[in-house]
């Protein structure tokens, strides 16, 4: 138990290496506020232009949300950073963490909007489109709002998942959490900071576990 | 161009191999009240989405005070702000109170400042006699005020022609009245109107003409008076039969 303590809950290591964490933690949460945003907006876009059905367009969407969901976002991640510079395209790892995460993150989130838009009733789009609102007006200010609202349940489960994989930009030296973490790791010889690292992801997720939680009750 | 609002020639659709519409004329005039009645399934709601293109129409014309509305050239949002359309399912945005659910395509079709459109808002609203309920979100209303808060937003952006499309079918018995009212009172004030409906009450005490659509054909048309006392066709009077039983 003695060892453990020293290895894992080790009060000078945690002081002496917080500066570690806190950067990787700051770095963290910029990667979450940026790819976050872009998935997003992303899969927005994605589920909104799937909606005109126009044929071609969907069979790429289609394709690209499959394709995408298939690939493990390490994979994905790993061949931006390494594989683009082969063909003359240099991506800092920063810019490398949020395409791959927002292009993987885009397909999950495109097929939550896209479930959300077909629970609204067809009359909705009618009601709307008869008062001589365009496409873009009808899904901003009645299709949308509605389509959202269903779907805030799996949408927070799906965004919890997305904050968890950030972790994966520790593989093209991030300095994130985890990166940072391990690192003070390395430096002290103790594991400690690991559990630091713990403490801040469950930090940033907890609340939204509490959320969802709330979402199942009611 | 005269006094003729709507004029709809041949018109026909199709939903895969079954037949819709077979060729319906309709000619409606300014001011004139017109019920299209007949047996479910006769194609009477697909002759009306067709009016304003919810249904895209396969061949045939349509003009709206003599410009075309059927054809790729025309600006469909536009044409739509001139036709109101009432719904069975009254289909009011949940997510809004009544005021904005009358307000929105005001702001953001015609382009009102919010000022100007709550106004306008609360006169539809008043017309409705709902004044009251401005506040309230549809699922605080009775199907009833639903339905006059729909009227109320379509009446709105002051169209030329109001569509119903069994406006009294999805509503209680005891809530049919308050409904067949506000369509009277627009009848009265000389607005331009086509009413499907199995509302009897209005048919005889509102509209100024009646016809029966049949398996997709315009088979009678005739006077409200002369539909309802002395149809030509033996289907219209079998029809009939059923209906005021």
């Amino acid at each position: 138990m003695e060892a453990f303590a020293h290895n894992f809950l080790n009060i000078n290591v945690l002081i002496r290496t917080h500066g570690f964490l806190i950067t990787g933690l700051f770095m963290t949460l910029r990667l979450i506020g940026f790819s976050l945003i872009l998935a997003m907006a992303w899969g927005l876009f994605l589920s909104v232009v799937r909606n005109v059905h126009l044929p071609g367009l969907n069979t790429f969407i289609v394709f690209y949300v499959d394709t995408l969901r298939s690939l493990p976002i390490l994979v994905l991640l790993m061949l931006i950073y390494y594989a683009l510079p082969f063909v003359g395209i240099q991506v800092p790892a920063f810019t490398a963490a949020v395409l791959a995460l927002s292009l993987n993150g885009g397909a999950y989130y495109a097929e939550i909007f896209r479930a959300g838009i077909e629970a609204i009733h067809r009359g909705q789009t009618e009601a709307a489109r008869t008062l001589g609102l365009n496409y873009i007006q009808t899904m901003r200010h009645v299709i949308l709002p509605q389509a959202i609202r269903v779907v805030l349940p799996p949408l927070t489960t799906n965004t919890l998942e997305f904050i968890k994989a950030t972790a994966a930009a520790s593989v093209v030296a991030l300095p994130d959490i985890l990166r940072q973490a391990s690192q003070a790791m390395n430096s002290t010889f103790n594991p400690t900071p690991l559990t630091g690292a713990l403490v801040l992801y469950l930090l940033i997720c907890l609340p939204l576990v509490q959320l969802i939680r709330r979402f199942e009750n009611n | 161009m005269g006094n003729i609002l709507v004029e709809i020639k041949d018109l026909h659709k199709s939903f895969g191999e079954e037949e819709v519409l077979k060729g319906v004329d309709l000619d409606v005039e300014r001011g004139e009240v017109v019920c299209i009645m007949g047996p479910s399934g006769a194609g009477k709601s697909t002759f009306l989405r067709c009016i304003n293109r919810l249904e895209e129409p396969d061949s045939g014309t349509i003009k709206i005070d003599g410009e075309p509305i059927t054809g790729d050239n025309v600006d469909l949002n536009k044409m739509r702000t001139e036709i109101g359309m009432v719904f069975q399912q009254f289909n009011l945005f949940p997510h809004m109170n009544a005021l904005s659910n009358i307000t929105l395509a005001l702001k953001k079709v015609k382009n009102m400042s919010k000022a100007e459109a709550d106004k306008k808002g609360l006169e539809n609203l008043e017309k409705v006699g709902l004044k009251y309920k401005a506040e309230s979100k549809p699922d605080q209303l009775s199907g009833g005020q639903k339905q006059r808060v729909a009227m109320a937003r379509a009446l709105a952006m002051d169209p030329k022609l109001m569509l119903f499309d069994e406006p009294t079918s999805a509503l209680d018995p005891e809530l049919i009245e308050e409904v067949v009212k506000v369509m009277l009172d627009l009848a009265e004030m000389g607005m331009t109107m086509i009413a499907v409906t199995h509302e009897i009450s209005f048919a005889k005490g509102g509209s100024d003409r009646v016809c029966l659509l049949d398996q997709g054909n315009m088979l009678e048309q005739a006077p409200t008076e002369k539909f309802f006392n002395d149809p030509e066709h033996d289907r219209t009077r079998e029809f009939l039969s059923m209906v005021l039983d």
